[in-house]
């Protein structure tokens, strides 16, 4: 049996670890609360250019010239995913579930060349475990609140589809639902499907048939008036003007629509890693307590045991004595 | 009769509430919005928008951009960047713009020219807001 100052000295690593963990997960459930905030800061724009963009289709559509970011190529020889991980480690089966999810849809569509654009360090895994081949590796920012840090990552897959060189961009990110719920996801991200609703588009825990999450909804900052009117509008009556041009308008509309899913995906993924890195720290606290525990019980049999053979001893000599 | 007025910008909601009549730079000039006007969607330009609250009061808004959609009885402003000139720091804002020029003009190699120029307009608009925010104030008192 291990020596009492042994134990001691173990029991004291131990607590200093939950204090560790401890402080990690308190920052990380405020940095999550951070990341929803913004993210449902972000649904009202999203919503209202998304619902614009649709009444503009609608009327483009009578012209059969639609936007070429609109239209789904006949033939798809390269795709490009962007792939949303985090910066650093300890969360959990974070990054792991976003990169499986990332290389089960790659290998569904295997008979077509796949280039990984990575946002956050993590995602390397990608090309180092993997070997697929990385286009481009854009820093990620610890604190995301601003669109501006996600424009360079947009124009890129933008051009590069616009040049040709992808024929359609996915964009794998992490949904949150709840707190103890995060779904990787993959969506499509170009060419815009418009014929079917983005239902993930910064909506954070309302989700059929799964955990929803009300407290969520009460900050959303998404009039839904504003849609109904919007979508009454866009059924009755047709007659938008449109300055300059539809086609104009919808050639400023649409990279911003790619830009507002990049940022939501991005937040997204920042409120799930966060949630996550709470839930692994929580469970780590938990198991440094346990982990206590055990060590204090050993410890005092360690200290009984050793009290128990003193007294034996003691005892024993007296009785030579006394035979004696 | 009341607008119901909302200016968005993918950070957050800036203003929303009721107003009498707003106006706005677009691309093509400046256009001001009355309630039953008819339904538009149109771009802006980097300027300034004022709106004239129940109260009668005007607010100021610098703008850097963005879209404008008017059914008749909403108005829906998604802008890329939206600030009250009340929150502008004037001198910060002219010295930004200033900064934006020099950079312009010093005609490095390896340097976004439109972004430059686009960054040059928003300050504009921002210089502008705070200018029209103050000179009404000194008028009114």
């Amino acid at each position: 049996m291990a020596s009492t100052r042994d134990i001691i000295r173990r029991i004291k690593s131990v607590k200093n670890t939950k204090k560790i963990t401890q402080a990690m997960e308190l920052v990380s459930a405020a940095k999550m609360r951070r990341a929803i905030e913004a993210v449902l800061a972000t649904r009202s724009y999203a919503n209202l250019s998304w619902l614009t963009v649709l009444n503009l289709a609608e009327v483009a559509d009578r012209n059969e010239n639609l936007h070429t970011l609109l239209n789904p190529r006949k033939e798809v020889k390269k795709v490009a995913i962007i792939l949303i991980t985090s910066n650093r480690g300890l969360c959990g089966g974070f990054n792991a579930n976003i990169i499986s999810k990332a290389v089960n849809s790659i290998k569904l569509h295997s008979d077509v060349e796949t280039d990984c654009i990575i946002l956050g360090k993590k995602g390397a895994a990608i090309n180092y475990r993997y070997g697929y081949n990385l286009a481009a590796e854009f820093e990620k920012p610890d604190v995301t609140n601003e669109v501006e840090e996600v424009i360079p990552t947009a124009r890129l897959v933008i051009n590069d589809y616009l040049s040709g060189k992808y024929d359609k961009v996915m964009l794998a990110y992490t949904d949150f639902i709840s707190t103890v719920k995060q779904v990787p996801r993959v969506k499509q991200l170009l060419p815009i499907d418009i014929s079917q609703k983005d239902e993930y588009l910064g909506v954070i825990g309302s989700q059929a048939g799964e955990a929803s999450t009300p407290r969520f909804h009460e900050g959303a900052a998404m009039s839904p008036e504003v849609v109904s009117e919007k979508q009454k509008k866009h059924f009755e009556n047709r007659e938008y003007i449109f300055e300059p041009s539809p086609r104009e308008v919808l050639d400023e509309m649409i990279p911003r629509l790619v830009e507002i899913q990049m940022f939501q995906a991005l937040l997204e993924s920042n409120a799930s890693e966060h949630s996550a890195r709470m839930m692994a720290m929580r469970n780590a606290t938990d198991a440094a307590s346990d982990m206590i525990d055990d060590l204090t019980l050993t410890y005092n049999k360690a200290r009984q045991a050793a009290i128990t053979s003193e007294i034996a001893e003691i005892a024993g000599g007296a009785q030579a004595l006394e035979s004696h | 009769m009341l607008l119901h007025f909302e200016i968005v910008t993918p950070e957050r909601v800036v203003l929303k509430q009721e107003v009498l009549q707003l106006t706005v730079p677009t691309k093509q000039g400046e256009i001001t919005v009355l309630p039953h006007h008819i339904p538009l969607i149109a771009s802006l330009q980097a300027g300034v928008i004022e709106i004239v609250m129940p109260n009668k009061q005007i607010e100021t808004m610098a703008v850097s951009g963005g879209f404008i959609e008017v059914l008749p009885t909403k108005v829906v402003i998604l802008a890329d960047t939206a600030e009250r000139a009340a929150d502008i720091d004037e001198a910060r804002a002219e010295e930004a713009r200033t900064r934006a020029q020099e950079t312009m003009l010093e005609k490095k190699e390896h340097v976004d020219f439109t972004a430059i120029q686009a960054k040059i307009a928003k300050e504009m608009a921002r210089v502008k807001a705070v200018r029209r925010h103050r000179g009404r104030g000194s008028h009114t008192t």
